[in-house]
């Protein structure tokens, strides 16, 4: 059933001019398919750091301790105005690299590249999920920080239960924007050879001169994680909505 | 201290206190004294140091000098954060704009506080806060959002709000200035319940009639002072200085020329 569906959808294909005679050689679609995988733990590894890490820097950010913020700053700075792609070079070529010298050789080494793609893509998209979620921080009423000051709450506390809730309903729409950044930035795994989507089309293409087909799949595969990352943020932005309050409201 | 006739225990005593914001002077030397159980009214023209004499008894704002005892804790010595949220929990502080938080609702705004700060068990602090809403008359919004209630709602849900933490005292800082007039009667009618029922309270007002009706004591503002603090009665119609005469006087004709106008 499916083999006759498949040899339909080449035949169909080829009458297009295009070539995706590759799908029945088993070892080549095997690696296709464990690349597409490959691609969605990527994704699915660093979104939730990216909103973690975020959060955290955010924090950092409003604390009003120098010492916290400055760091923070700096981290923020840093990473928002250098290329990702040289990042997770200096990640994996230099730091990766002097962490195994210190323990004694690479085998002792328990971080993979993989580590390192989720590790420098989750953290840079949390540089700008910190600043979107501190603008909305800054932009909760300073009378309603001092309402919640007043009855008792501790700066944490107030963080927690009244401005970062806030701050995730104005900042939202900009989380998702990261987060559809952060599916896309993923491909820079091909760099260290991590055998996401893209490497694993480009050990294809290079056999078989088949670059537009695989294209074309690799386009649509990221259009549709990402439609479904914006789905659920619309989601999201409906479950969170308050009347007279951010996003969402009304749509 | 001397106009304390029923000898109740002080619950509020400030001293001698100062404060400046950079080289403005706000407090020039503040003494007022609350007992258990009083409900003291600070009047006075805008700008004179009201709002600020409140900010300072629960730690919002620290004076330069002066001594500030609340139930028997130095305020003015309160260093750590830790100590300020121990005197915070006890006094209740309902804001000119209300300040809800936007993003919960009624219930969940009187019950936040309580139940995380206070550790209260939620089905307990749910129960209290449905007490509450009856008392101030919105038992039926319960469950909905602050913009869907008008600002007299709003405000009586922020006065439940604070009751839920039973504070020792309550400090309402111009609590209706912000109203529309129809909606003043049924806040200050939540309020002068509570005062008759016994709660310590300072309010910060322009409401001249209310504060003449309530109050124990009145405290007059001036430039940073408090000039005058008397019963009502004596404030309002016995008062000898000229400015305090004054200032009442101006409140009275315009509430005459209201009434005239509306055939009242």
């Amino acid at each position: 059933m499916i083999d006759a569906a498949l040899q339909r959808f080449i035949a169909g294909a080829a009458a297009l001019g295009l070539h995706y005679d590759f799908l029945l050689s088993g070892g080549e679609v095997r690696s296709w398919l464990a690349g597409m995988a490959m691609t969605l733990l990527l994704v699915v590894l660093a979104i939730p750091l990216s909103l973690l890490a975020g959060t955290a820097f955010a924090a950092a950010l409003t604390s009003g301790r120098p010492w916290l913020a400055g760091p923070v700053r700096a981290y923020v700075e840093l990473t928002r105005n250098t290329p990702t792609l040289v990042q997770l070079m200096f990640a994996f070529f230099a730091l990766n690299m002097l962490l195994s010298r210190a323990l004694g050789g690479a085998a002792h080494n328990p971080f993979s590249p993989v580590f390192w793609v989720v590790a420098v893509t989750g953290l840079h998209v949390a540089a700008f999920h910190a600043e979107a979620l501190r603008g909305g921080i800054e932009a909760v009423p300073a009378p309603l920080v001092e309402a919640a000051q007043a009855t008792g709450f501790s700066g944490l506390e107030i963080l927690r239960y009244v401005t970062l809730p806030l701050a995730l309903r104005t900042a939202l729409p900009a989380l998702v924007n990261n987060l559809v950044n952060l599916v896309k930035l993923t491909t820079i795994g091909s760099a260290v050879a991590v055998n996401e989507v893209t490497y694993a089309s480009i050990m294809i293409w290079t056999q078989r001169d088949n670059v537009l087909e695989l294209m074309i799949v690799i386009l649509l595969f990221f259009g549709l994680i990402n439609l479904t990352v914006s789905r659920i943020g619309r989601a999201v932005e409906r479950r969170l909505a308050v009347p007279g309050y951010g996003v969402g409201y009304g749509v | 201290m001397a106009e304390n006739p029923a000898n109740r225990p002080i619950l509020v005593d400030l001293q001698d206190v100062h404060l400046s914001f950079g080289a403005v002077e706000v407090l020039k030397g503040i003494d007022l004294t609350v007992a258990k159980g009083d409900a003291v009214s600070i009047i006075g023209p805008s700008g004179s140091g009201k709002s600020t004499i409140l900010r300072c008894i629960n730690g919002l704002a620290q004076p330069q000098a002066g001594r500030i005892t609340v139930a028997g804790i130095r305020v003015d010595a309160l260093r750590s954060e830790a100590e300020r949220i121990a005197l915070r929990k006890r006094i209740g502080v309902v804001f000119q704009q209300y300040n809800l938080f936007p993003h919960l609702t009624v219930l969940e705004n009187i019950t936040l506080a309580p139940v995380r700060i206070l550790k209260v068990p939620r089905a307990e602090a749910e129960r209290h806060a449905r007490d509450l809403l009856a008392r101030v008359r919105l038992a039926d919004k319960v469950s909905a959002y602050p913009s869907a209630l008008s600002g007299g709602q709003q405000q009586r849900v922020a006065i439940a709000r604070a009751l839920a933490m039973r504070p020792e005292l309550v400090l309402f800082d111009e609590v209706t200035s912000a109203l529309d007039p129809e909606m003043v009667g049924e806040v200050l009618a939540v309020i002068r319940e509570l005062v008759r029922e016994g709660l310590t309270s300072i309010l910060v007002t322009h409401e001249m009639r209310f504060a003449e009706e309530i109050s124990d004591t009145i405290a007059f503002t001036e430039n940073g002072r408090i000039v005058a603090q008397a019963p009502p009665a004596e404030l309002f119609y016995r008062s000898d200085n000229p400015r305090i005469r004054q200032f009442i006087g101006g409140f009275q004709g315009f509430r005459d020329a209201v009434q005239d106008r509306e055939g009242i």
